[in-house]
């Protein structure tokens, strides 16, 4: 039978390529977040609130008497960048990650793709492994849309030059430019913390809206717990509360400490949720 | 080749079933089998059975035997347990008790090594609206480990091909009439050599045209001796593609077998018109038959053994005057509605 | 055999948690597991005055570090207290600075803030205030020879742990037992524990603990303890701290362009960042019509009392109304404010008044416009209000 000889002509390749396998369905993985529409928009706000931040600053700062952080966005073009990460960092983005991370799995189960990826066979250890590692291409990419779109409005917009640091120190351009490529790749772990609780969400439910907006909630809820002094206790173990770390690139000296603490935050988050979402999903019914 | 086998009443345990061989397992016997590997047949079950949370149970005891080669015809009303049997064969839903195996791999452990074997349409199709009929195969493709990305092009082709969605290959999914979708449904089965495929109601919802192209589609499949496993809750399907047959009713295998064999455990009954119905009924009785009845101008009986012309001629002496006299032998239909009971009640 | 596999499963993440919980919780167990360090046994005085002599021989370790501010004093909540460089937010919650001592004329202290940082840098005669917040870099002139010396700066004397600790010390007279307690662990090091305990019955403060290093005698926490309460009052010591000389970058500080420069004189800058105007921040108070704070009594029973300036005068509700235009919540005013809220009415043969009580500190303002406060019970404060 012609299966017979295929398989045994498969075998070498077997051999060959779980590596190059997975790295097609990743590539499958991507190409689906990114090619849908819904997922289309969300980048395209991503990308459009820092033009605006932008301008709405370059019109504040024609004003004349503007605040500091407007004159200190409009003295050089590259601080747009921390600035949109700063005030995106609270909700655009995570909001953005988890539509991604939340759809990722309950998204295929009410689709019911799940069920024909899984009898492709995908395996369940290695679907759930190449979603999370989508998730975590998405959140890099989210993190540096927001910053590319800054940069380019800010050169557009804004005069450029060695760049002040919160500390007062100023450094050339291009230690800048360093400095915003560290706090893409830290706020990316920090989305990437996220998209682990979000994916573990998406694993619990076939409603993809529930996975989603548990995950929103869940960032909204451990914000609003900071803000309470009684709580403070809690600060330390809110998953929120490090995000902001990533200003950490913008001290002289760079305050790794506090950065090195966040990621390990990062990475605990992402393993619970993570170990959670694996012992669920490689042993749920799939009924949908 | 298995004898028809009807199960007791439910409630009981299935009787133990003679195999290919003759020889008669018990259960246990069966269950090693179906564990080490059961290399006779594409799909083997032991006890195989689905307790959902709520206490629900789906399925029951359930022990399937589906020859190689074999079109096996799954048979049930809705929600007598065919999908779930069928998600327990796929490693989608974990048994909660007994053994399954599917191409001689143990289920769900077997899932990376037998399921690239298998083509399977589970539960109507379901694709990516907004990807193309072929993106979306490129998709299940790629997720396949053992599939190889060189050809997968070629592969898509010939499946798009062959249940006729080449020239749509490119339309979005979205815009696919319900036909068509299930004709994507059953390419995307057809994405490698396969030695089972496992369909699921594959005409469900197609019409008079769509059904006679499945059909014929199944039949080329099975003749490349390729084993296929098709459920359905129509009998008339079943009988004109099945080689095989197994029965479903509320969780429970109540027969599985040949379909030619399936109407012998049936009785055959002897039926007499006349206008002295209580003196044929006697004559019948006289023959020591069973079952016998009368009333307003017919007697009926079980034939058993008893050569018909016999009655006749008996009748014709004791001075009863035969209208009509039949022997009936009963369709499938009659047994397969016997078995899993009358009506449209959706049993649970 | 297949619900056993589930089980294993979902142990996985257990495991997870536990790993998680075991990486947090990590510094405590292996303090517990390797039990209180044990230094050389030195009794209370040989040990204040080895660190006497150090302290005030100046021949401190370069070092740097990380300085947790913590305080649960029970007051009544300050919510938006003005961020991490306002005086009144180092009242509640918990406070992150960096420091990095070059000597005693090269000294950086650090608050950081999201996006925002304040840094005193002190280098040889000059002394910079940097505001990122404000865009703003305050020159602080007319600094007395002393400048160079970290406690000639008062902002930083509230903070650093060595001018606590020295702070403590001078407070402690015939007034006060002192003992050594069992050794303690402090950011990792082996640390004296000094503990101050007051014998006046109406103090509010049960016991001072002062954690000295065993190997440089710097000071490293010093926790406040309140009458009746297991955990500190207020706590502020180093969290990490190392003895290498730090970089000499942290103390070279230029204005950078395009930032606002002003000048002032040293006193101004204790009334903290947003102090700088005089018209809010702590010492505000003596910016009004009062007269300056005084201080009664002597050892722990000290009372400071204010005569409170016109507007408080018999109608606190009014000050809680100009409270509510005070911007961003800090300035006397929202501390008044907050106050009132809390206030029980008390009267006695010392007049009337109203009382506010928290763990630590105890206040008395009286109907005719006097405020008095101290760490004691509130019978100290009635007889100071009745001693005129």
């Amino acid at each position: 039978m012609s299966s017979h000889e295929t398989l045994a002509h498969a075998a070498p390749l077997r051999a060959a390529g779980p590596a190059r396998a997975a790295a097609r369905l990743l590539a499958s993985e991507t190409a689906l977040t990114f090619r849908r529409p819904r997922h289309l928009a969300l980048l395209a706000v991503l990308a459009v609130v820092p033009v605006l931040i932008g301008v709405a600053v370059r019109i504040a700062s024609t004003d004349g008497d503007a605040g500091p952080i407007i004159a200190r966005v409009a003295g050089n073009g590259l601080v747009l960048a921390f600035t949109s990460l700063s005030a995106m960092l609270p909700l655009i983005l995570p909001l953005a990650v988890s539509v991604v991370a939340g759809d990722a799995v309950a998204g295929e189960a009410s689709q019911g793709t799940l069920r024909y990826l899984l009898t492709a066979p995908a395996g369940r250890g290695r679907l759930l492994a190449l979603k999370y590692a989508n998730v975590l291409v998405f959140c890099l990419a989210a993190c540096a849309l927001v910053v590319v779109s800054a940069l380019v409005a800010g050169l557009a917009l804004f005069p450029t030059g060695p760049v002040t640091l919160l500390s007062g120190t100023t450094v050339p351009f291009a230690e800048g430019l360093l400095r915003v490529g560290l706090a893409v790749l830290y706020a990316a772990a920090g989305m990437a913390a996220l998209g682990a609780l979000a994916l573990m969400f998406s694993t619990l439910t076939e409603n993809p809206i529930g996975a989603i907006a548990a995950s929103v909630v869940l960032v909204v809820v451990s914000q609003v717990l900071a803000v309470f002094p009684q709580l403070s206790a809690l600060r330390p173990f809110l998953l929120t509360s490090w995000w902001s770390a990533f200003d950490g690139v913008l001290r002289a000296p760079m305050d790794t400490g506090r950065m090195g603490t966040g990621l390990l935050v990062f990475a605990g988050y992402a393993a619970v949720s993570g170990a959670f979402a694996w012992a669920r999903f490689t042993s749920r019914d799939v009924t949908s | 080749m298995n004898r028809a086998t009807k199960a007791g009443p439910s409630g009981e345990a299935a009787p133990p079933h003679p195999d290919d061989h003759g020889t008669v397992y018990g259960p246990g016997a069966r269950a090693e089998r179906a564990a080490a590997g059961d290399t006779g047949h594409a799909i083997a079950t032991a006890g195989l059975t689905k307790r959902f949370r709520g206490g629900h149970v789906a399925v029951d005891d359930l022990h399937l035997a589906v020859p190689r080669g074999s079109v096996f015809g799954f048979l049930g009303p809705n929600g007598s347990g065919k999908t779930t049997t069928i998600r327990m064969l796929l490693g989608l839903v974990t048994p909660t008790s007994g053994r399954c195996s599917v191409l001689g791999e143990p289920m769900p452990d077997g899932v990376s090594r037998a399921l690239p074997r298998v083509g399977a349409l589970v539960e109507g199709p379901a694709f990516y609206p907004y990807l193309s009929g072929e993106a979306n195969l490129r998709r299940l493709d790629a997720a396949d480990p053992r599939s190889d990305p060189r050809t997968a092009a070629r592969r898509i082709g010939e499946a798009l091909d062959r249940v006729g969605l080449g020239n749509a290959a490119g339309k979005r999914y979205r815009a696919y009439s319900l036909g068509m979708r299930h004709r994507l449904a059953i390419a995307a089965t057809l994405l490698g050599p396969r030695e089972l495929l496992v369909l699921d109601e594959p005409t469900n919802g197609l019409d008079p045209q769509g059904t006679r192209e499945v059909r014929a589609l199944i039949k080329e499949v099975a003749a490349d001796g390729t084993t296929v496993f098709v459920s359905s809750h129509l009998l008339s399907e079943v009988e004109q593609m099945c080689t095989h047959v197994g029965v479903m009713r509320t969780g429970r295998l109540v027969a599985q077998g040949p379909i030619a064999e399936l109407h012998a455990g049936v009785a055959v009954s002897v039926r007499v018109e006349t206008p002295e119905a209580g003196a044929a009924a006697a004559v019948l009785a006289g023959f020591g038959l069973t079952a016998v009845s009368h009333a307003g101008g017919m007697a009926t009986a079980e034939l058993g053994d008893t050569p018909p012309e016999r009655i006749c001629a008996a009748l014709v002496e004791d001075g009863v005057a035969v209208r009509g006299f039949a022997v009936v032998r009963p369709s499938l239909e009659d047994v397969y509605v016997r078995l899993t009971g009358e009506g449209f009640d959706v049993e649970s | 055999m297949r619900s056993g596999t589930r089980a294993v499963r979902w142990g996985v993440p257990v495991a997870a948690v536990a790993v998680v919980a075991g990486v947090v919780a990590a510094g405590p167990v292996i303090a517990a597991v390797q039990g209180e360090p044990s230094l050389p046994r030195r009794t209370a005085a040989e040990l204040l005055a080895d660190a006497a002599e150090k302290w005030q021989s100046g021949r401190l370790p370069q070092m740097s570090g990380t300085i947790v501010e913590t305080a649960s004093l029970g007051l009544p909540a300050l919510p938006a207290a003005g961020g991490a460089t306002s005086p009144l937010g180092l009242l509640s919650g918990s406070h992150q600075a960096k420091v990095w001592y070059g000597g005693p004329d090269r000294l950086r202290l650090m608050v950081p803030d999201e996006m925002n940082e304040s840094d005193l840098v002190v280098n040889g005669d000059q002394v910079w205030w940097w505001d990122s917040a404000a865009n703003t870099a305050t020159r602080v002139k007319g600094a007395p020879d002393g400048a160079g010396r970290p406690d000639a700066v008062p902002y930083a004397k509230t903070v650093t742990p060595a001018q606590a600790a020295e702070e403590a010390l001078r407070a402690a007279g015939t007034d006060t037992e002192i003992a050594i307690s069992e050794d303690a662990t402090v950011a990792g090091r082996a640390a004296y524990q000094v503990v101050l305990t007051p014998k006046e019955a109406g103090s509010l403060v049960k016991e001072v603990r002062l954690a000295i290093d065993g190997e440089t005698l710097v000071p490293l926490r010093v926790q406040l303890y309140a009458k009746g309460t297991a955990e500190p009052a207020f706590e502020v010591g180093f969290d990490s701290v190392t003895f290498t000389p730090p970089a000499a970058e942290n103390f070279a500080f230029t204005p950078p362009p395009g930032a606002k420069v002003e000048e002032t004189t040293a006193p101004s800058i204790a009334r903290g960042p947003h102090g700088k105007d005089g018209k809010d921040g702590m010492d505000g108070v003596d910016g009004h019509d009062g007269a300056a704070p005084r201080v009664v009594g002597d050892g722990w029973d000290r009372v400071v009392v204010v005569s409170l300036p016109k507007g408080f005068e018999g109608d606190l509700a009014g000050a809680a109304d100009r409270a509510k235009g005070a911007r961003d919540g800090d300035g006397v005013a929202s501390l008044a404010n907050g106050m009132v809220k809390v206030a029980t009415p008390v009267s006695g043969e010392w007049g009337s008044g109203r009382l506010i009580r928290t763990k630590l500190v105890t206040a008395l303002l009286t109907d005719d416009g006097r405020m008095f406060a101290g760490a004691v019970t509130p019978e100290v404060l009635y007889a100071a209000a009745a001693a005129k």
